[in-house]
């Protein structure tokens, strides 16, 4: 992959995020938010939610300047009691009605876009850069074109859209954004992700196929009686045909993840930036399964080192490409920055993990 | 009187000018080139103090100032007790250490005792209709799935469920029920489903050598009926699902891996056909598996193997008390050695596979071969 900087223009100059996130610092956010998540039964999560996120963003900086996350924790918690609620009906429902999750589900898929339009409006309302709020300018009915349409496309053609509407999927998410007024364009070569996904496939397979047929081989030479695993690794008899699977999953995922963020950045420019992605699929690859094999060998007390260490690699692999001194500003429609969601008066700026 | 070099944006571009704020009497003032503003300093807003990352002061009117000066932020701010609290708990790691104690803690309890005494809760005040039509739509899924109709005569149905009431209230036990017989390959078995329904497999009837074994297995399961068993266990493995995925929630970011929780069904499926085991690996050398076999040779019912005459081949079939049922009713012949159905652990112990792909272990508890039961 050529370098970024090599089509730099004469008045373009290159910016490396800075991240002073450290592990130590944020295994003990952590903690204690899963201490008070506890304690609280599980109310606390929303404010956890909220300080995470502001660590994250306040230890990211772009071109001098940090971050800032502003979201009611009580916007949040809103969103997951109902989210909570609607899950439990659900459940009690269908355990008692079974017929009655075909329902649901019809519901949900017509109600998914609109709770994608809400979250990411949400999300992006109560993140800022220089004292201006972002957003996400989308309607509802955009992303029920992408959401609904386009996936029964994918439906329609046994999954093989799948790669074009990652593609058109991605491209919607990052062109509807914006920052103050600037908006941001974003052309996805559906093409490019056929490319992707298609490599992707081999490269599970090459791991899989060998992996199972090696362990396939293996277990019918167990029960012909030639070989005999001692009692105290029987265990391994199962492990090992579920190991390769999971490796050429992993790989696969790795792959797709570092050659499609690459792709999706160095389309997107507006407001006189541009973006470059620069991961290895390598190198991202052996960083989640030292993150699987650390976090399994601590129970758990890892994880904060392990988005840290997964943090500072993607970011250390951004750069934003800025041409001249350009100068974003306040879109009137949004509220001052700084002034919590709820102040904004709607009522549905509920937060979803979507 | 100190001054706090700050950032300030307008908020309405993204230009940064460098500012000094100076707060006196309650006024906070911010001062820079061309730029003199003067606030209450009640009325301006500030991000929250996480670690050393800088702050944020949102002025009245839409300006911010940004400054890495967290302590002068607290001090012409005014903080809340629970913001200091938490900061304190964030910021030192003795306190990190007690939480990672606590959470230890909190998790056990919260798994061992909690969970439990929620479930307790929770199965009181689950309404009766709604518990009834967990156990129907329970009962229809294994209909469909692993059981058929009853092939015992419907006399000997009405004269066990008679005899069950009898003794029910001989007892004094008002726990209501319900006696279904099922006809299924798991076996001699029985097991209780929420909102009482009992079912007994036809195997076990018929493998009894009197209606008095039987009603002991009933009146065990009755037991459990009574305790609301299978529902606790049913909630029981929901909330630990629950607790597990809102403990993990990033990791699946970091590794790739996905938490998956069993599903409710495939949970009832494993608490009403009894428990899973690992299955393992045997030895080279051919043993002779003639006799009785059990899950633990207490237990009244189990397999026989039977050799056929082609040397180390059996039959298998179901035993009970009386006697067995004809040879290959469970299996007509095996080799066992060399038969993935089953895994020979040692001479004395081997594991069956069920046909759902789990395995339950059986030991040899008698090497004489038992009569075929008369067909009642």
């Amino acid at each position: 992959m050529t370098s970024p900087t090599a089509a730099l223009q004469a008045d373009e100059r290159l910016v490396h995020p800075e991240f002073t996130g450290t592990a130590a610092e944020y295994f003990r956010i952590w903690i204690v938010n899963l201490f008070f998540t506890l304690a609280t039964l599980g109310i606390y999560s929303a404010w956890a939610k909220v300080r995470k996120r502001r660590y994250f963003y306040g230890s990211t900086r772009l071109d001098g300047d940090s971050f800032d996350y502003f979201a009611s924790p009580k916007a949040i918690l809103n969103g997951r009691i109902i989210a909570l609620a609607v899950f439990a009906i659900y459940a009690l429902a269908g355990e008692l009605y079974p017929q009655s999750r075909y329902a649901f589900w019809a519901v949900a898929a017509l109600a998914f876009p609109w709770l994608v339009v809400r979250a990411l409006a949400f999300n992006s309302r109560n993140s800022a850069y220089r004292g201006l709020r972002f957003d996400f300018q989308a309607t509802t009915k955009q992303a029920a074109r992408v959401y609904i349409g386009m996936l029964a496309v994918v439906a329609l053609t046994a999954g093989l859209a799948f790669p074009w509407f990652m593609a058109r999927q991605k491209a919607f998410v990052v062109s509807q954004h914006a920052f103050g007024t600037s908006r941001f364009e974003c052309e996805l070569p559906a093409r490019r992700f056929y490319g992707i996904y298609i490599r992707a496939t081999l490269l599970f397979l090459a791991f899989a196929i060998p992996g199972v047929a090696l362990t396939g081989y293996l277990t019918f030479k167990q029960y012909d009686g030639s070989i005999s695993l001692p009692q105290a690794f029987a265990w391994l008899a199962w492990l090992l045909p579920v190991l390769p699977v999971y490796i050429g999953y992993a790989v696969s995922y790795a792959y797709v993840q570092a050659r499609s963020t690459n792709l999706l950045w160095s389309k997107v420019r507006g407001g006189g930036l541009r973006f470059a992605s620069t991961l290895s699929a390598r190198k991202l690859m052996k960083l989640y399964f030292g993150n699987v094999i650390a976090i399994a060998c601590s129970a758990g007390l890892l994880i904060p080192w392990a988005v840290i260490r997964t943090l500072r690699y993607r970011l250390a692999n951004f750069s934003m490409i800025v041409a001249g001194s350009p100068v974003h500003h306040m879109n009137p429609s949004l509220a001052p920055v700084g002034a919590s969601s709820q102040e904004l008066g709607d009522f549905f700026n509920v937060d979803v993990g979507v | 009187m100190s001054v706090i070099e700050a950032g300030y944006f307008d908020g309405r571009s993204s230009v940064k000018r460098p500012v000094g704020i100076v707060v006196s009497r309650g006024r906070m003032k911010i001062i820079g080139r061309d730029l003199e503003q003067e606030f209450d300093a009640r009325l301006v807003r500030r991000s929250l103090r996480i670690a050393n990352t800088p702050r944020w002061l949102y002025l009245p009117g839409g300006g911010a100032c940004v400054t890495s000066d967290n302590a002068a932020v607290d001090r012409i701010t005014r903080e809340r007790r629970y913001e200091r609290v938490l900061h304190k708990w964030e910021s030192r790691p003795a306190y990190a250490a007690l939480a990672v104690a606590l959470v230890v803690g909190m998790l056990w309890l919260l798994v061992d005792r909690g969970v439990p005494v929620a479930v307790e809760r929770i199965a009181e005040h689950i309404p009766v209709e709604a518990e009834a039509a967990l156990g129907r739509e329970t009962l229809r899924a294994l209909d469909e799935r692993m059981m058929r109709k009853s092939t015992l005569p419907g006399s000997r149905q009405d004269s066990l469920r008679a005899k069950f009431a009898d003794m029910a209230r001989a007892a004094g036990e008002t726990t209501p029920y319900s006696l279904e017989f099922r006809q299924s390959f798991i076996g001699a078995n029985a097991f209780a489903l929420p909102s009482g329904i009992i079912v007994v497999t036809d195997d076990l009837v018929r493998l009894s050598r009197s209606d008095d074994e039987v009603l002991g297995v009933l009146a065990h399961e009755l037991g459990h009926v009574k305790h609301r068993h299978t529902m606790r266990r049913l909630l029981e493995g929901s909330a630990t699902a629950l607790i597990i995925a809102g403990v993990t929630g990033d990791v699946a970011s970091t590794t790739s891996l996905a938490a998956a929780a069993p599903t409710q069904r495939e949970a009832l499926a494993l608490a009403a056909a009894g428990e899973t085991r690992e299955p393992s690996r045997g030895e080279g050398k051919r043993i002779d598996f003639t006799g009785l076999w059990k899950e633990d040779c207490e237990q009244l019912y189990g397999l026989q193997f039977k050799p056929l005459e082609k040397q180390g081949v059996y039959s298998v079939s179901l035993c009970g008390p009386a006697g067995c049922l004809d040879p290959g009713t469970y299996r007509p012949n095996t080799t066992v050695q060399g038969d993935p159905t089953y895994d020979v652990l040692y001479a004395e112990e081997i594991l069956i596979k069920q046909p759902r792909g789990d395995s339950t272990s059986y030991v040899k508890c008698a090497s004489e071969v038992m009569p075929e039961v008369p067909d009642r």
